[in-house]
């Protein structure tokens, strides 16, 4: 939460909890160098109090690792807002000292939408962050029009995409991210159509920012995701679809759901971005900004 | 804005189309004016009736074409047209008055 | 880049190319007690159409956001407000996909702590009743404009306001408007209403479309220099998710979202306290409205009970009773819900017969009256007159309907 609203006396520092404490001197709320830029560092995960942390996900659920990789990523943290919808990825994210907005099914774009824009008529002078963090279903299904008309309209939001290719939440029944002929849960044939290619319809709507990533380099995610909320913040639309395996639909052993990461990284889900002419000016004006700040010091 | 010289009833249409009727009398004759609902609000107009009463109770009259003022029902599309026919037919309701009164009467 | 960091907040306005020294409607205008707007402020006669009625309304109602997808008879309003962000009166404002996505929007507009508008006629609002009725629980003050129309099969867009009736147990706030005037005064009185901390509920204004929206009746307006007071997020049983205080825990906690004890006994205390603020919302109607009922000849034997159209229609056939010698009592329901019980059950208790004209087919407000009053009164509570699907309800079918009820009702 904003630490201009609530700042504790210091007074009572020794009764806070141990939590927020560790979020504000350890983790990374308020901590960053410049306007935009974490201090906290991937690679010291493990070592700083993180957004989130207790989760009751499965094990081995590689979603998990993505969205604490997200939360990590985020520029502001304090000022920021997830706005996300039934699937597997509400039971972490609703537990992130980041406020959670879990609406109807399919409804996260529409209300990003508004939130945005209000958030924007209250806050003229502090940038408030929202981002959509919702399952493969979630977007590409129920939520398509919503997802579609808020990139058409450019709203100022992003927009990341759990994509484990099935309803996980509800027990295997197949998407439309779901790959063509994959025999799941109301596919007992086998998928008919295609993966919807997510991707392409964000590039022909106009999305500012694109990416395509698995959780595969822990700093590439976070670093993705703090390119995408900014050009958000200040350009226009933008989106990142993740491949976050779902272990238990696709039957992939616990200890293998990293080597699963990889191989489909390798076949069919390598890194890639798309950046509109406008977002690249102003991703390397921020970038060329915090880097001549490090050489500065 | 309308008139309201001698306007002596507003009231939902009763015709129960929605809409609002003013009613407006002069002595024994006056007009009714009628605004109901249209799908394209362009449209919507004054449909005005010139009327004789029948007794002294307001809403107790009947349609009268056969004054020089209107021969038929009117449409008027807007307030200063139809307050210019108002103003016009208050002046000829007090002529027409003078003048019935001059007719012989009925023993 | 229009929206940097600090810019002014009517950006859009400014995108669109105004003037350097244009200034929006809306800053020109001073703010002004509710209660001195509702009771004290001189007011301007004009004759106008219900949905400019709406417009002088949002006008004066310090608006912060308005999203509506067009619908008829809705559209004249919401183009309406349309005009009025273009004038600097409202401040956000667009066009959505589609009633669940409107609905939804609207709901993250007032989740950010804004004053949010919406609006929508019969089909439109099925289309987005599950976004709908989920804002109550989510303890969002919004205020809807709900222009009636036919819902059922084949399609149409008469009046007819039996999608009320699928709004009943929602647990937002309901009101419906007779004419142009009650939809001038009452989505102001239910925004002030749906922003206090111990009701922080959506609202709902109908009015029985057609009739009222496209047609012009007479409408007293307070001076356009005067505004409510703006919205405080922070003032609010549920604080505005905008990450400046802690939120709602609502959509927090997996517990609540699962099968067990725990979320049962959740939800079930919740949904007590949406509906006790409803009923504690009838307060401020009383302070705001004069009242939740408009009573006309208290006293008589004969009763109509009406919301609505049906009033207007009522009303002349009350007068036109009168005309002949007869004394009707009259009874106007300004809300539906909180549901003007005991005001009701006042005064109708010495009625004999109570009439119950509807513009619908199933009679809602029947059942509604028969729910409250049964046990209670020994008036015979009739079933009618009923007209639906865009017919209309002319005096004298009320007239008749009560000449009948005295040879059956002695």
């Amino acid at each position: 939460m904003s630490l201009e609203t609530l700042r504790p006396s210091p007074a009572f520092k020794d009764v806070l909890p141990v939590e927020y404490k560790d979020l504000v001197e350890h983790g990374p709320y308020n901590n960053r160098n410049g306007k935009d830029k974490q201090t906290v560092k991937v690679t010291d995960m493990g070592k700083f109090k993180e957004v989130i942390e207790e989760h009751p996900m499965c094990a081995g659920c590689a979603m998990t690792l993505f969205i604490r990789l997200t939360y990590i990523g985020m520029p502001n943290p304090e000022h920021t807002i997830v706005v996300g919808t039934a699937g597997c990825g509400r039971l972490a994210i609703s537990q992130a000292s980041v406020p959670f907005i879990y609406g109807n099914y399919g409804d996260t774009n529409a209300v990003a939408s508004g939130l945005k824009r209000g958030l924007e008529v209250r806050f003229p002078n502090q940038a408030k962050d929202v981002v959509v963090m919702a399952g493969d279903g979630g977007l590409i299904d129920i939520g398509f029009q919503g997802l579609m008309h808020s990139w058409f309209r450019r709203e100022k939001f992003t927009t990341i995409m759990l994509d484990n290719e099935v309803y996980g939440n509800t027990g295997g029944q197949e998407s439309g991210m779901t790959n063509h002929g994959k025999v799941l849960k109301m596919a007992p044939r086998g998928k008919f159509g295609d993966k919807v290619d997510a991707l392409g319809l964000a590039k022909v709507a106009g999305v500012d920012y694109i990416a395509r990533l698995a959780p595969t380099n822990p700093a590439r995610v976070a670093r993705t995701v703090r390119r995408a909320i900014m050009v958000a913040r200040e350009v226009g639309s933008s989106y990142i679809q993740a491949y976050t395996s779902c272990n238990i639909e696709y039957s992939i052993p616990t200890p293998d759901v990293m080597k699963d990461a990889f191989e489909i990284e390798k076949e069919r889900y390598g890194f890639e971005e798309i950046i509109s002419p406008a977002a690249k000016e102003y991703l390397d004006e921020v970038e060329k900004k915090a880097k001549k700040k490090k050489t500065d010091r | 804005m309308l008139i309201e010289n001698n306007l002596v009833l507003t009231r939902s249409d009763p015709s129960g189309m929605g809409g609002t009727q003013l009613i407006y009398r002069v002595k024994n004759y006056g007009l009714t004016a009628v605004n109901r609902p249209q799908e394209e609000i362009s449209q919507i107009h004054w449909e005005v009736e010139i009327i004789k009463f029948k007794d002294n109770t307001i809403s107790s009259f009947e349609v009268c074409h056969t004054t020089e003022l209107a021969k038929n029902t009117l449409k008027f599309y807007t307030d200063k047209s139809l307050n210019e026919f108002i103003e016009k037919s208050f002046q000829y309701f007090e002529e027409l008055d003078s003048l019935e009164k001059m007719l012989p009467q009925d023993p | 880049m229009a929206n940097v960091v600090g810019s002014s907040v009517c950006r859009t306005a400014v995108d669109e190319g105004k003037p350097e020294d244009w200034v929006p409607g809306g800053e020109k205008q001073k703010i002004i007690d509710p209660m001195k707007m509702f009771h004290e402020l001189p007011r301007e006669l004009q004759f106008i159409t219900g949905s400019e009625a709406a417009r002088e309304s949002m006008r004066r109602a310090n608006i912060d956001i308005a999203i509506a997808y067009p619908i008829t008879p809705q559209s004249e309003s919401m183009q309406q407000a349309g005009y009025l962000y273009d004038e600097g009166y409202i401040k956000e404002y667009y066009r959505a996909e589609e009633e669940i996505g409107t609905f939804s929007a609207i709901s993250g507009a007032s989740r950010a702590g804004v004053r949010s508008l919406t609006a929508t006629s019969g089909p439109g609002l099925m289309r987005g009743m599950e976004a709908i009725s989920s804002w109550p629980g989510a303890r969002t003050p919004i205020i809807m404009l709900n222009m009636c129309r036919v819902i059922n099969t084949p399609l149409a867009i008469q009046p007819d306001n039996i999608e009320m009736s699928f709004m009943l147990n929602t647990g937002i706030l309901m009101l419906h408007a007779e004419n142009q005037q009650d939809f001038y005064d009452f989505p102001l009185a239910a925004i002030c209403a749906s922003e206090q901390v111990d009701v922080t509920l959506p609202a709902v204004v109908s009015v029985d479309g057609f009739f009222c929206t496209h047609a012009r009746g007479p409408v007293k307006v307070t001076p356009e220099e005067y505004k409510l007071p703006p919205r405080d997020g922070w003032r609010s049983a549920v604080p505005a998710m905008d990450n400046e205080n802690p939120p709602a825990r609502i959509s927090r906690d997996a517990p609540i979202q699962k099968s067990n004890f725990i979320s049962y006994h959740m939800h079930s205390s919740w949904q007590q306290e949406v509906f006790a603020a409803v009923e504690r919302s009838a307060k401020y109607f009383r302070k705001y409205l004069g009242g939740l009922t408009e009573i006309v000849n208290p006293g008589a034997e004969d009763f109509i009970v009406a919301s609505g159209c049906a009033v207007s229609q009522a009303r002349e056939a009350v007068r036109q009773e009168g005309e002949q010698g007869r004394k009707v009592g009259l009874i106007k329901l300004k809300t539906i819900r909180p549901f003007p019980t005991e005001e009701l059950y006042e005064a109708v208790k010495g009625a004999k017969r109570i009439l119950i004209p509807e513009f619908n087919q199933a009679g809602w407000l029947h059942k509604e009256v028969c729910s409250v009053l049964y046990g209670r009164t020994k008036g015979v509570i009739k079933n009618g007159p009923r007209v639906y699907g865009g017919m209309t309800m002319p005096t004298e079918m009320i007239l008749e309907w009560l000449e009948e009820f005295r040879k059956e009702v002695k």
